[in-house]
């Protein structure tokens, strides 16, 4: 009878230890910085996905404009890529500041006016 | 607010459902990483990965499993990913852990009478098993999922799962045995 006094004790003092938190803490803000963090990443891949419809959108124009000028029009296209191979260097930093601006205006400032908004909140 | 609806709003960027959602889930996920990792100075940020993981998962989640679950899978692996990284190998994840060499037991040596000092003393030797161990006493226990619910979590099988417990349990009681002896032979030896 002892003997099963002192194990059910033991057994309990196991079961408390067992289910007793283990000093292991998290600042309590912890919820409040992760929902801001996922905040931040949502508007990131948002606006990215945005500036990729935008760019979307751009060369769907343009390809479009090209086929009704060779098709229609009667444009050569011969000729057009002789301007493209003679002014590589131009057409290339065009096109790249063209995207750079849309990047800039679509993603970054965004994504920056965001982030100020958040920290002030 | 059902796990279903809170994945789906979180899906659509609202913040404030993902607050909830960690609000609800950090114990769980302090207490897995917490007891593998076992260092206080690294649990937050590994806290922080698990949940910046659950939120790019959180499109993968399909509704098989609950929320709670999927959430301690992640903390699971990626407490096991990070202590792997440190350590190097120096950790047991093998099937069959070493069980604890007998260590010199500081407060054997006195006499803890105290509820509360013999908690904090199984506690103690709770976090020297071994790291599966660990784990499984602290998803049974502490959190109370089921032998099935574990199985998911970690990907042990389930007779494994329940040996852990035992020999976890049983080592656990060794020890309080031990224990209980010493302060039997303490307190003779301060009446002699």
């Amino acid at each position: 009878m002892l003997d099963n006094g002192k194990y059910n004790e033991n057994n309990k003092w196991l079961v408390d230890a067992l289910k007793s938190e283990p000093g292991f803490v998290l600042p309590d803000n912890f919820a409040d910085r992760m929902a801001e963090k996922m905040s931040r990443k949502f508007a990131w891949g948002q606006y990215l996905r945005e500036f990729g419809v935008y760019v979307g959108v751009v060369a769907g124009i343009l390809v479009i404009l090209g086929v009704v000028q060779i098709f229609l029009v009667g444009a050569d296209w011969k000729d057009w890529l002789d301007f493209v191979t003679k002014n590589l260097p131009v057409v290339i930093g065009v096109s790249f500041l063209s995207i750079f601006i849309l990047f800039t205006d679509r993603v970054l400032l965004r994504y920056f006016l965001h982030r100020s908004k958040i920290d002030t909140i | 607010m059902n796990d279903a609806e809170l994945v789906q709003q979180i899906i659509n960027g609202n913040s404030n459902a993902f607050r909830f959602l960690v609000a609800k889930h950090q114990r769980l996920v302090l207490h897995v990483v917490g007891r593998i990792v076992q260092r206080q100075e690294d649990v937050e940020d590994i806290c922080q990965e698990v949940f910046m993981k659950v939120y790019s998962k959180i499109g993968k989640f399909r509704g098989d499993a609950k929320l709670s679950t999927w959430i301690a899978r992640i903390a699971y692996n990626t407490s096991i990913s990070h202590i792997r990284k440190e350590d190097r190998g120096e950790h047991s994840y093998d099937e069959n852990p070493k069980l604890v060499a007998a260590e010199t037991d500081e407060l054997a040596a006195h006499q803890p009478v105290e509820k509360e000092e013999v908690t904090r003393y199984l506690m103690q030797k709770i976090e020297e098993l071994p790291v599966q161990y660990r784990t499984v006493l602290t998803l049974f226990h502490l959190e109370e999922f089921s032998y099935r619910e574990i199985e998911e979590i970690t990907g042990m099988p389930e007779g494994t799962i329940k040996s852990y417990l035992s020999r976890a349990r049983n080592i656990l009681k060794e020890k309080l045995e031990k224990l209980a002896v010493t302060e039997k032979t303490n307190i003779f030896t301060e009446y002699a």
